[in-house]
């Protein structure tokens, strides 16, 4: 019976460098991009909607109950207009970015690119959501102060910033670490592997 | 460092360097080849903005793959069985044109070697010196030889049951 010897093993190890190892499945990495593209697109619609919804109904109830509230003043109407600006604000953009996903072809590097676009606008939307918070608070602030409550309506805020802040903190974390991963990706297909 | 220096310097790394990572991919998993090397990748694109050339970029890779290698070992083990691998697509393929036997033989015998031992083999296929393998995997380097001299026999033992490698 013969042995290999360990240098014999470091030449077979060797020889290996000249060839490529492994070839990428065309097809199943195609499907699995669509399938993230898929996830995505559906989260996107999902986080679209509830934002308008929750921005209308919010600023329905401010503006349909402020006339009979005590205490009522023309903070709320603002904060009822705010909020219905913001409305506009996201279904320009869920508009903006339906026509936007026409430009992308049905290939690997059209879905992949469509599912890193759609990264970007849900990072975007959060970030809009975070910000949003500041102005609806400040008009908050004014009208408890105006209603002679400014400590109860300043602690309120404070707190619902700091859990929005946490939350879409966590987002965006999220959506940036799946958009680096799909770049990686993306770059890996264009070196050619 | 913007993002686009990042992609280039990924880019050149993976131009150059893929071979490297498909040699641990390959000593550490048999079935989720394409899992393993996305997280090596992941892992690599962190680490790109921490690499101050100190190190060649081969030790670099090679550190940051058999890490990422052995971690994943460790959390794919914890959580054995919980994908069922018939359901899922692999994205890397096994170069058919390339069928050396002893070659699939040596993966086989170092894929059953733990991890540390694993990675210790593969530095010394790959003809890192002691001191760098300590310096990668964290071991002192008499650790090191001691592995190695282990490794060494217990492979050229192994080879004699095995008939085929045309010698």
């Amino acid at each position: 019976m013969i042995t290999m010897e360990f240098d014999e093993m470091k030449k077979i190890w060797d020889a290996q460098n000249n060839q490529p190892l492994y070839v990428i499945d065309e097809k199943a990495l195609h499907n699995r991009v669509q399938s993230k593209m898929s996830t995505v697109l559906r989260l996107t619609n999902i986080s679209e909607w509830s934002l308008i919804m929750t921005y209308l109904v919010a600023g329905g109830i401010l503006i349909g109950l402020n006339p009979f509230k005590r205490g009522a003043n023309i903070f709320l109407y603002l904060e009822a207009i705010w909020m219905f600006a913001v409305v506009v604000y996201f279904v320009v953009s869920h508009i903006r970015r339906i026509k936007a996903s026409r430009q992308f072809d049905r290939s690997i590097h059209g879905d992949l690119n469509h599912t890193i676009s759609l990264l970007s606008y849900q990072v975007r939307l959060s970030q809009i959501i975070r910000w949003n918070l500041l102005p609806m608070g400040a008009i908050m602030i004014f009208s408890g102060w105006e209603a002679g409550k400014l400590f109860r309506v300043s602690a309120v805020i404070l707190v619902s910033y700091t859990l929005a802040f946490y939350v879409t903190s966590k987002g965006i974390r999220a959506n940036k670490r799946r958009k680096r991963e799909l770049q990686v990706l993306k770059e890996k297909l264009e070196t050619g592997n | 460092m913007t993002e686009k220096e990042r992609l280039d310097i990924l880019e050149e790394w993976l131009k150059l360097h893929k071979g490297l990572i498909f040699k641990v991919v390959r000593a550490y998993t048999v079935e989720d080849h394409d899992d393993l090397f996305q997280e090596i990748i992941i892992q690599v694109w962190h680490s790109i903005p921490a690499f101050r050339q100190e190190a060649s970029v081969t030790t670099w890779l090679y550190r940051i793959a058999l890490n990422t290698a052995i971690k994943w070992t460790k959390k794919e083990k914890k959580y054995a069985g919980a994908e069922i691998l018939d359901n899922v697509q692999h994205l890397l393929q096994e170069n058919r044109i390339q069928v050396d036997e002893r070659l699939t033989w040596l993966y086989g015998e170092i894929y059953k070697l733990d991890e540390i031992d694993r990675s210790v083999t593969l530095l010394l296929l790959e003809g890192f010196s002691y001191k760098e393998m300590s310096a990668m995997l964290g071991i002192s380097e008499s650790n090191v030889g001691v592995k190695i001299n282990r490794i060494k026999k217990q492979l050229i033992a192994k080879s004699k049951n095995y008939d085929n490698h045309g010698i």
